[in-house]
């Protein structure tokens, strides 16, 4: 029985067709981070309908969700690089995931559009020749927020940072990034992922009398310690920063919570790029919400890659590749974005976000305001900061 | 499973030339590799839970130990396949000795709740020792260096490998069963008290039962290692221990056959669903009670009796 | 060795400790009298903590209700899950129920998913326990005041009710031995169904109570579940002495866990368990006669 059911389906699957080129996506489609993978499906797709046929052929797109669970991740680009006989995939956050989906691109010998993984290590030890990596990455948050908010924000800083990589990660670059524009890190507590109670570390961030109180988390960690930093008094003695902050998170807690708050962000659906408020608007109209910038990062990626589709003639990957390497490009994401060559990350200006106070929102989901930005080379850093050397063709 | 009939002389040529065709019927070939590991962990898991009748609640952490003792030595001691395997497997072996002398001396719910602890420590440890094991980014690169002139590098070429494997994992696993060890631990399950008045030592026959089980576990973990190119941390997660479970009482414990046919279905499943549907933990959920409610046996020994009645 | 903060955290860890007793009370209180290990525990808490934000941000209803409503009806759910499903598996070894509350509890959680969306609800302590109390050498949110006391009263309640009274003392009976408890006339089935209520009620309670200050989401009882039942196992399980001293040692072990080596914190109750369970497996005050 089982046996008939298998042979149904592949049947009812088709191989690619020769005469489209096919999109893949893997993303966190299920569970409490699907607002962050929905998002980005629902954009990819989006592209896929504007761009409408490239060179001659249609463009099909598939989806696979990995639960953010890397192990998944794994068997899915597998499964879309081999099976489904995908051209690209794009997406996959989480880090551990998006390593190993690198991994198979290699393998594979097939591209590879990471927009929302943090992980240095893509453009560093782990890279290859067949990744692009566009968005933003841990350095680049972490050293936007330190840089722009040592100087505008004050000069004590303390941080509570989940135990696990991204957190690791992110609080090195913080801490290079105060300590070069002669900031102080007065402390800092290492928090177990999904703690529920923030109590003990507002307690030791308060004794420590920091100018800025910076949340290297996440999520549900986000929401908690903010609940915590708010009932103990912190929020009014001191100025808050944190490493990602999407629309949804403040739409689950309320904006009261988050007011004031800073974050950095490749991108804000109110930025005055080309085609972004239109894009905003058509999301809005579509899902009913606003994008956050990993949808978007999604969408530029898509259309990016259709792009050097038409620009190499081709779908054949290496010479998509070599047609993104090195080029510059103007979309709603970034105005103007550089894929570098030497390690295949995409840089462009940053963003500081302020969250507004509830009386001060105006449209929905109006949440942020831009206060400030970070040029391209100070935001990333120089090229080829972590050491990558290119291995595939 | 003895073959006693005429009709039962079938089943070994049909399965045979069933997991020889999987590969193609499957949507891609790591799946069906992937049925064939969690089949190699059932059956060490239905040895323990369903023939000694130990519910162990931490046994991700066998898999995983076994997964980053082979991906360890396969990234850093640069060791061929074969070795690697082996290395895993004895760190899963090594560990479960320790950590089975500790818990076998309690019973039921804090039995498996000893084990938990246990695992969560073992999940914690390898967490936090990024420098070794990539913490929560999991161990990158593990490589499959041929085996002679086998080259793995081709999932199908995998498959197979890992079929031998399996095929010996299910020999050994029928051997034990039908071993005089394997009439002690079903002895032991049924009537512990018993069992010690006509001569058999308990905790000695127990801790057997768990170290063998870690042993597939370890082999299994291994394995999984190679298939993925790395070692996620989610192996060690409380997640992997509820699914093994799961996956022996669905199957039907304490009859081999169930929990590999279950290991198999359920993977496909999970896969099937999360291609099309999202909402899938929810239908796992709904699953895993309907299979408990009604399937009290587990699903293939109902259907057994059912084909049986023919 | 700043005194005033090392007292200020333990204090902390005393509060913490209360939302553990609170979560634990449920947990025991099934396990001592049942002997089911009820994984939906965590689920439930999650529904008290939903029902609370939709009675009192959707429905505009005041939290004291909530306080009292809520735990009512997440008893009731309680009670309609152990009539449909659970009481048909105690005849039977008891990890069937073990792993048919863990299914429960994912098909409960993503009903919740399903229906109110993934990311969570906000929810914010309400006006009337805002505000902090000076004490000196911290200042402590009103709120936190809150749940201790809530917590002392419910567990003393607890506690009163099932060794003083009349009713506690049948459930009692029916624990130590059903069939004599039956022969002497005591509907059993329906103490068990009201126990299991009870139990799932307190662990809703504790959801309420812990709405304002824990991100309400579909899965915010996965985290809280497995050290709920380190509590339960290290004060022992079925004794309610034992779940609030062990309740209170347990937020205490964290927060020092917390002082001196962050990252170890929740590991160190998981070995304080092990050793409890390796040393002495019934716990601190429990009964010797089960799992032994």
């Amino acid at each position: 029985m089982v046996v008939l059911v298998v042979a149904v389906f592949c049947i009812a699957s088709l191989a690619k067709a020769a005469d489209t080129v096919k999109v893949g996506l893997i993303s966190v489609l299920s569970g409490p981070l699907a607002v962050i993978g929905n998002g980005e499906a629902w954009s990819a797709e989006m592209a896929v309908k504007d761009f409408g046929t490239v060179l001659g052929k249609k463009i099909e797109f598939v989806t696979r969700d990995h639960a953010y669970n890397p192990g998944l991740a794994n068997e899915k680009a597998k499964e879309l690089y081999e099976k489904e006989n995908v051209d690209v995939i794009v997406a996959c956050p989480n880090s551990a995931a998006a390593l190993a989906v690198a991994q198979q691109a290699l393998l594979h010998k097939k591209p590879f559009m990471s927009t929302s993984a943090g992980t240095t290590d893509l453009i560093g030890k782990n890279c290859n020749r067949y990744v692009i990596k566009m968005n933003y990455n841990d350095y680049m948050l972490a050293t936007t927020a330190g840089l722009w908010g040592a100087e505008h924000l004050g000069k004590r800083w303390y941080t509570i940072t989940t135990d696990y990589a991204f957190g690791h990660d992110l609080l090195k670059n913080f801490t290079a990034a105060l300590a070069k524009k002669g900031g102080t890190h007065v402390g800092n507590d290492m928090v177990a992922l999904q703690t529920a109670d923030y109590s003990p570390y507002i307690l030791n961030a308060l004794k420590a009398k920091p100018d800025v109180l910076v949340l290297l988390n996440v999520g549900s960690d986000t929401v908690n310690a903010m609940k915590a930093a708010v009932q103990y008094g912190l929020k009014k003695q001191c100025k808050i920063v944190h490493a990602q902050l999407f629309e949804p998170s403040i739409k689950g807690a309320g904006i009261e919570i988050f007011a004031d708050n800073y974050v950095a962000a490749p991108w804000h659906w109110k930025v005055d790029h080309p085609g972004a408020r239109e894009y905003a608007d058509k999301y809005l109209k579509l899902h009913n919400e606003r994008p956050h910038y990993m949808a978007a990062a999604a969408y530029s990626a898509t259309w990016q890659y259709l792009e050097a589709v038409k620009r190499a003639g081709t779908t054949n990957p290496e010479s998509v590749i070599k047609a993104l390497e090195g080029h510059t490009f103007r979309d709603m994401f970034n105005n103007p974005g550089y894929i570098r060559p030497e390690d295949h990350m995409t840089v462009a200006k940053a963003y500081l976000l302020r969250v507004k106070r509830p009386e001060n929102v105006k449209e929905k989901e109006d949440f942020f305001d831009i206060v400030g930005s970070v040029p391209p080379e100070e935001a990333y850093g120089p090229p080829n900061l972590f050491g990558c050397q290119m291995k595939g063709f | 499973m003895k073959i006693d009939d005429k009709r039962s002389f079938w089943i070994l040529p049909l399965a045979a030339l069933f997991f020889l065709v999987l590969p193609f019927i499957t949507p891609y070939k790591a799946l069906a590799s992937q049925m064939l590991i969690f089949g190699i962990f059932a059956i060490g898991y239905d040895i323990l839970f369903g023939y000694t009748g130990l519910l162990s609640f931490g046994h991700a952490a066998y898999f995983g130990l076994g997964a980053y003792g082979a991906g360890l030595s396969l990234v850093h001691l640069s060791v061929p396949t074969l070795p690697a395997l082996l290395i895993g497997v004895i760190i899963s072996v090594l560990f479960a000795l320790g950590i089975g002398y500790l818990s076998i001396r309690r019973r039921g719910i804090y039995f498996a709740m000893v084990t938990m602890a246990f695992a969560q420590m073992i999940y914690f440890i390898v967490f936090k020792w990024r420098s070794l094991t990539g913490g929560s980014d999991g161990l990158q690169g593990v490589p499959r260096p041929n085996v002679g002139p086998i080259n793995l590098s081709s999932e199908l070429t995998l498959y197979y490998f890992i079929l031998f494997f399996f095929m010996i994992s299910v020999f050994l696993g029928i051997r034990i069963i039908h071993s005089p060890f394997g009439k002690a631990i079903e002895c032991l399950r049924e009537n512990e008290d018993r069992a010690r008045s006509v001569g058999f030592n308990p905790t000695r026959f127990k801790l057997m039962s768990f170290v063998i089980s870690a042993s597939f576990a370890g082999l299994a973990g291994g394995l999984y290692a190679l298939l993925q190119n790395f070692v996620p941390l989610h192996a060690l997660n409380l997640d992997t221990s509820g699914d093994i479970v799961l996956i022996t009482l669905v199957g039907g414990k304490g009859t081999l056959y169930g929990p590999i046919l279950a290991a198999m279905v359920i993977l496909f499943l999970k896969d099937l669903l999360t291609s099309y549907i999202n909402i899938w933990p929810l239908f796992l959920g709904l699953f895993f009670v309907i299979s408990v409610m009604t399937f009290r046996r587990g699903i293939f020994k109902e259907l057994k009796e059912k084909l049986l009645k023919f | 060795m700043d005194y005033n903060f090392i007292f200020a955290q333990l204090f902390n860890g005393l509060i913490l400790g209360s939302i553990y007793v609170l979560l634990s009370l449920g947990l025991t209180v099934i396990f001592g009298t049942l002997g089911v290990v009820n994984f939906t525990h965590g689920a439930l808490y999650m529904l008290g903590a939903y029902a609370t934000y939709t009675f009192v941000t959707l429905l505009n209803l005041h939290f004291i209700i909530a306080i009292l409503i809520c735990p009512i009806i997440i008893g009731l759910i309680g009670i309609f899950l152990e009539r449909l499903l659970i009481r048909k598996l105690y005849k039977l070894p008891h990890f069937y129920n073990l792993l048919l509350t863990f299914g429960i509890m994912f098909f409960i959680q993503d009903v919740i998913k399903i229906v109110y969306g993934p990311e969570g609800e906000p929810f914010n302590i309400p006006r009337f326990l805002d505000g902090s109390i000076n004490l000196g050498f911290m200042l402590l949110p009103q709120y936190r005041l809150f749940i201790i006391l809530i917590t002392g009263f419910l567990a003393l309640g607890v506690w009163l009710f099932i060794d003083k009274t009349k009713l506690g003392a049948i459930i009692r009976a029916g624990t130590d031995d059903s069939e004599m408890a039956d022969a002497l006339g005591i509907n059993i089935p329906r103490t068990f169904t009201l126990v299991f209520g009870m139990g799932a009620a307190l662990s809703g309670l504790a959801g309420v109570i812990a709405a304002p200050v824990q991100d309400v989401q579909p899965l915010m009882g996965m985290n809280f579940l497995v050290e709920a039942f380190v509590v339960v196992i290290i004060g022992g399980m079925g004794s309610i002495k034992g779940s609030i001293i062990s309740g209170l040692i347990v937020g205490e072990l964290i927060t020092i866990g917390i002082i001196f080596w962050p990252p170890l914190a929740t590991t160190l109750i998981y070995i304080f368990m092990a050793i409890v369970l390796i040393i002495r497996p019934r716990g601190l005050m429990g009964r010797a006669a089960f799992f032994e």
